[in-house]
């Protein structure tokens, strides 16, 4: 191999006693030996800083001992013609070999000068202007996407076999019979920890036996519904966004497009209807077990089986369970239209599947808490 | 051969390559010179990529050796091997772009990892490189946004980002059309004139052979060897190999004769 490639400039050269001629009426720049991606950082720095420092001088770049310049080397000889000059101080290249000067020709001074950034600076306020826009269209895009869902429900309702119960069915023993351990054993720790925290203050005021109540209503009307949801968001919603999201990177789309069928009546409606129908049977299980865990915990605290479920029945309505089921419907609405809306839109490639995913799960997220809000202002 | 006094950048020596049992290619030796273009081509499921994988040490040889530049990189490991395969500048037969980085970041990629350059050195190397090969307009834009040519070209100036003048390329023009294609073609040659870049090729593009190399190395999926190694000019009149010339002549098998005599 060849020896690196070196530059010989009239200041930093003569400190070295490795003379180069400096005469009153210009600058020699000697490149010598190899200049690559490897050995042009000490080249490029020193050859820039010979031009600054002699600013009213004509330079002359000798490349006679030049063996090679790959790209790097080559962008290193047209950065040192295309500085900015006092008019009478040129910089020249001399005996560049005709490869490399052919090469040069392409490339006009002007080509590139666009700075390394051209990103306009955005001021705070205005992120935060353009932030919101996003989502309040974000949020029309969603509400687009859902009526659009429900119209080519509607539409289906006359045409038998539209929907295909049988896909209904898959996805709903995906998203339902195989996420009840994980609802069980989340529901239950609720239910305990809830039971638990609350009882522990009840005690203070001998007021043990109303954490009943509590426990009843938080589980029955909150914490069941909303625990199932934030675990479906998680475990379901992104499993839509990235199925979906794939089939649109691979054209499966396209492809069903193309055979007449609609992606939607095809891939859509089975999944929101499947998480419709399991999401509410899921958060009646976690509540069932959210209020077990609890009536364990309270005997701890010397309230009864037999006790817990008297004071139980009296504490919470019907209403109570019917309020926590119909927003486990609206939770399981919101998981699977969002999961399958990001899916629908996702770019291409294999990063945007993964953002998909990612942001599918948390505008579900976003979205139970601040539904979960209208609820409570609702049923006040 | 003529170019024996020209240095040999790759050199396979009795390589044996292939899966588990299934042995591919077997005793191969061959060489590629400096500033030379050099195509390997054979039908569908000879060992093409395999051979291409095994000369970037992507996958290890059952037998025999693969130098660069004198080296060997089936016995080095580590920084060395990490060294040696630097020098080599590959494009996938996808392009293998990095999704999550536009047309520049990906082709600074390399410079960003292995050099010291400043970031608008970088720019600008990167640039002029994207530049070089018709590019420029595109370098926002990510690579699921391009088209196969795009791709193919953004890809070819990420391989060259580091300098290497060793290249090689996985089917370049597979799938293009017959302009994109031999605009390719174009580039190709012009790289090496302008910066004397060696190129292995894995195609089976007849037209893109003929304008561009300067040897094929044909591979046999049933005699697992190398059935010819000479230029395509040469392999196409007068190669004493009927497989060979039935290749370079685009002629299809034989048909059966007619059973019922009739024309």
């Amino acid at each position: 191999m060849a020896d690196d490639g070196r530059l010989r400039a009239s200041g930093r050269a003569a400190d070295r006693g490795d003379a180069v001629t400096a005469t009153a009426d210009g600058v020699r720049v000697v490149l010598e030996g190899r200049i690559t991606a490897h050995t042009a950082v000490p080249i490029w720095q020193s050859a820039i800083e010979t031009l600054t420092r002699n600013p009213d001088r004509p330079v002359v770049v000798d490349a006679s001992g030049l063996e090679y310049a790959d790209n790097v080397g080559i962008a290193l000889l047209f950065d040192l013609t295309r500085q900015e000059r006092l008019p009478g101080a040129k910089v020249q290249l001399e005996a560049l070999p005709p490869n490399i000067a052919a090469l040069l020709h392409r490339f006009e001074p002007h080509d590139f000068v666009t700075g390394a950034s051209t990103r306009r600076h955005i001021r705070t306020l205005e992120e935060i202007g353009r932030a919101t826009a996003r989502q309040v269209a974000y949020l029309e895009e969603l509400l687009e996407f859902l009526g659009g869902c429900l119209r080519v429900l509607w539409q289906a309702r006359s045409r038998p076999g539209a929907i295909n119960w049988g896909d209904v069915l898959d996805v709903a023993t995906e998203v339902g019979a195989n996420a009840v351990p994980i609802v069980l054993l989340v529901g239950f720790l609720i239910g305990v920890i809830i039971a638990f925290e609350v009882g522990l203050v009840a005690r203070q005021f001998g007021a043990v036996i109303f954490v009943v109540n509590g426990v009843g209503i938080a589980m029955l009307r909150e914490l069941g519904p909303l625990m199932t949801a934030i675990v479906l968001a998680g475990r379901t919603g992104a499993a839509f966004a990235a199925q979906i999201g794939t089939q649109k990177v691979n054209e499966e789309l396209n492809a069903i497009s193309t055979f007449g069928l609609d992606p939607i009546e095809f891939l859509v409606l089975p999944r929101i209807l499947a998480a419709i129908l399991v999401v509410p049977l899921l958060a009646a299980l976690a509540d069932v077990v959210g209020l077990f865990g609890g009536a364990l915990v309270m005997a701890s605290f010397d309230v009864s089986f037999l006790q817990f479920c008297t004071r139980l029945l009296g504490a919470v309505t019907a209403g109570d369970l019917i309020i926590g089921i119909i927003k486990a419907v609206v939770f399981g609405l919101t998981i699977a239209t969002v999961g399958c809306h990001r899916g629908m839109r996702t770019g291409a490639g294999a990063t945007s599947v993964g953002l998909s995913a990612t942001s599918a799960v948390v505008t579900s997220l976003v979205l139970i808490i601040v539904i979960d809000g209208l609820f409570a202002i609702l049923t006040s | 051969m003529a170019q024996t006094q020209a240095q040999s950048v790759i050199s396979v020596r009795n390589l044996r390559m292939g899966y588990g049992a299934r042995v591919l290619l077997d005793d191969a030796s061959f060489e590629v010179y400096r500033k030379e273009i050099v195509v390997i081509l054979g039908g569908s499921g000879s060992g093409k990529s395999t051979l291409m994988k095994n000369l970037i040490g992507l996958h290890p040889p059952m037998a025999g050796d693969v130098l660069i530049d004198g080296e060997s990189l089936v016995g080095a490991s580590g920084e060395d091997k990490a060294r040696l395969q630097r020098k080599l500048g590959v494009m996938y037969q996808s392009g293998a772009m990095f999704g999550s980085l536009n047309v520049l970041e990906n082709v600074r990629f390399p410079l960003d990892r292995f050099t010291e350059l400043t970031l608008a050195e970088k720019n600008l190397t990167a640039r002029m490189l994207l530049h070089m090969l018709e590019m420029a307009q595109s370098e926002s834009l990510m690579p699921g946004e391009l088209s196969g040519g795009m791709l193919k070209r953004a890809a070819i100036a990420r391989a060259m980002a580091l300098g290497c003048d060793i290249l090689l390329l996985d089917e370049p023009s597979a799938g293009l059309d017959p302009i994109t294609a031999a605009n390719l073609d174009r580039t190709i040659l012009s790289l090496r004139m302008n910066l004397g870049v060696t190129f292995v090729v894995v195609t089976h593009e007849l037209q893109s052979i003929f304008a561009i190399a300067d040897r094929a190395i044909m591979l046999d999926p049933v005699s697992r060897a190398i059935i010819a190694d000479d230029s395509p000019a040469t392999l196409r009149d007068h190669s004493a190999d009927a497989r060979v010339r039935q290749f370079f002549n685009r002629r299809p098998d034989e048909i059966p004769a007619n059973p019922y005599g009739r024309e």
